[in-house]
């Protein structure tokens, strides 16, 4: 069963959060954790039903283990290895044990990954394993960063499978899930609201009671993720469904360089209904377990420039880059003095990033292209920009409304190189 | 001359060299990112810059934006990170 892809595994959604959502009635079942736990276990068990093949024998014999324990085989091992670099890390900063951690939390997808290249098969990698091994990789990273510093094995697991977000996001972050999650904002996540550890706790404070909503915090949930179910009945199963099948569908076979814009069109608002529409679900039946997944979206298709664009397209992925590899890579950039020109390391981060981004969506060429692609815009956006902005050539709202209407079409090619169409 | 407003004048000679203005002295509420003065390129100089300056490491995704995206939030929180 793929989540939100049809009617029946909505219905299977509504049904299993419907208890959640009404629990709330009373008082004391308004527990977030109890029902992420609930429903989590009832979705992995409906969503990772089948089985797979591990091994095929010479003599045609095949071995096969129940997805669900592949799952789960994936998120203790996940776990394991986030909770020894943790006692590792509470004794001091160790590059290489760093290194040898990401290397081991990226090593299940990149194996899945090469391992479908090299001999086609779905034996290694399960549904949502690309979004998962963000979560893990964020984790090792808040941990090496100091800002992680406890690891309970039950939240973990509840963030790393938690159901509405399995399959394709959004990406939530550790320490932001564990502020819904412990109601306690002075778990590890405390740094960032501007309280410093002095040392690092080896018992988190939030080990105590779990979160309970009050009754308005309750409702206002509730109202958030009806107005995004609707919003999700409109972009996915309405928009999205009706230009599939009335204009993608019948551009796909259109002969010439009319048919491919139409396609290239087409597709971008496909996707982007569809894709939005799958998250407004996602943020949906977090908000009913009291979850706040962040959101995806915001109007993409009226960004005033490509840098804009990225702050309103799938914002989690975009920002879990930025944050994880842009900065990261800057930062090391200009400390190490690699770079004459202070821009070049920002260049050199836009390449790096972004033809990360491209390869994790799969090693086929056109997503490299596309991530290349995407690259060179925001370079040549940036050189541009600093340009207009000392020589003040191009401003006022008749060339912001030029500026978004260029952003889109350059957007929409790049979607255009990202659909394979003209492979 | 307190503590803190040390920290303060600190932060904003940071901020006057990344954004290249004297705007961010004036006008302690400019929302630094929403104007285009400060990018990401910009917050990893910042990073840099308070590191160099008040001796405190900050990650990079230690800060939401939208907690961070005036003068007087980034010295507040400088000024926080001293403390502890």
């Amino acid at each position: 069963m793929i989540p939100y892809a049809d009617f029946f595994s909505l219905g299977v959604a509504l049904y299993v959060t419907f208890v959640a959502a009404m629990a709330g009635l009373l008082d004391w079942l308004r527990q977030t954790r109890l029902w992420v736990v609930v429903a989590t276990a009832v979705m992995l068990v409906l969503t990772f039903s089948g089985s797979q093949v591990l091994w095929h024998g010479a003599k045609g014999q095949v071995v096969t283990v129940p997805t669900l324990a592949f799952v789960l085989a994936y998120a203790f091992f996940q776990y394991i290895v986030a909770r020894a670099w943790l006692a590792v890390r509470i004794r001091g900063k160790r590059q290489w044990a760093y290194c040898t951690v990401i290397g081991l939390a990226l090593a299940p997808l990149v194996v899945a990954k090469l391992g479908n290249h090299l001999a086609p098969s779905d034996v290694l990698g399960f549904l949502g394993i690309s979004y998962l091994t963000f979560r893990c990789v964020d984790t090792v990273i808040g941990i090496q960063d100091g800002l992680i510093t406890d690891l309970p094995l039950v939240q973990y697991l509840a963030f790393l499978l938690f159901f509405p977000t399995l399959s394709a996001g959004p990406i939530d972050r550790y320490r932001r899930f564990e502020q819904d999650w412990t109601g306690n904002p002075t778990a590890s996540a405390q740094r960032g609201s501007g309280q410093t550890a002095t040392a690092i706790p080896l018992v988190s404070p939030a080990a105590g009671t779990g979160r309970s909503r009050t009754r308005a915090e309750w409702l206002n949930d509730l109202d958030g993720a009806l107005q995004r179910i609707f919003r999700g009945l409109l972009y996915k199963f309405i928009l999205a469904s009706l230009i599939r099948q009335y204009w993608l569908n019948p551009a796909a076979h259109m002969p010439g360089l009319l048919g491919t814009l139409s396609y290239m069109y087409a597709y971008s608002f496909y996707l982007f209904f569809d894709f939005a529409g799958y998250s407004a679900f996602a943020i949906a039946f977090s908000y009913v377990l009291g979850i706040h997944t962040p959101e995806n979206f915001n109007r993409p298709f009226l960004a005033r420039d490509i840098r804009d664009f990225w702050n309103r397209w799938h914002i989690t992925l975009s920002y879990w880059f930025r944050d994880h590899i842009y900065m990261r890579f800057v930062l090391a950039a200009t400390r190490g003095k690699w770079f004459k020109d202070r821009h070049l390391a920002s260049y050199g981060g836009f390449l790096l990033s972004m033809g990360l981004m491209g390869a994790w969506h799969g090693l086929t060429w056109y997503y490299l292209i596309y991530g290349l692609y995407q690259a060179a815009l925001l370079i040549g956006h940036d050189v541009f920009s600093r340009w207009n902005k000392q020589h003040h050539v191009l401003h006022g709202p008749a060339w912001t409304a030029a500026s978004i209407a260029l952003t889109f079409n350059a957007v929409c090619f790049g979607l255009l190189l990202f659909s394979g169409h003209l492979a | 001359m307190s503590v803190t407003s040390t920290t303060a004048s600190k932060v904003l000679d940071v901020l006057v060299r990344i954004t290249g203005t004297d705007e961010v002295r004036r006008n302690l509420d400019l929302p630094l990112f929403d104007t285009g003065l400060l990018d990401s390129l910009g917050v990893a100089e910042l990073i840099i810059g308070l590191s160099d300056t008040l001796g405190i490491e900050i990650a990079p995704s230690e800060v939401e934006r939208d907690l961070w995206s005036t003068p007087r939030q980034i010295i507040a929180y400088a000024e926080e990170r001293i403390k502890a």
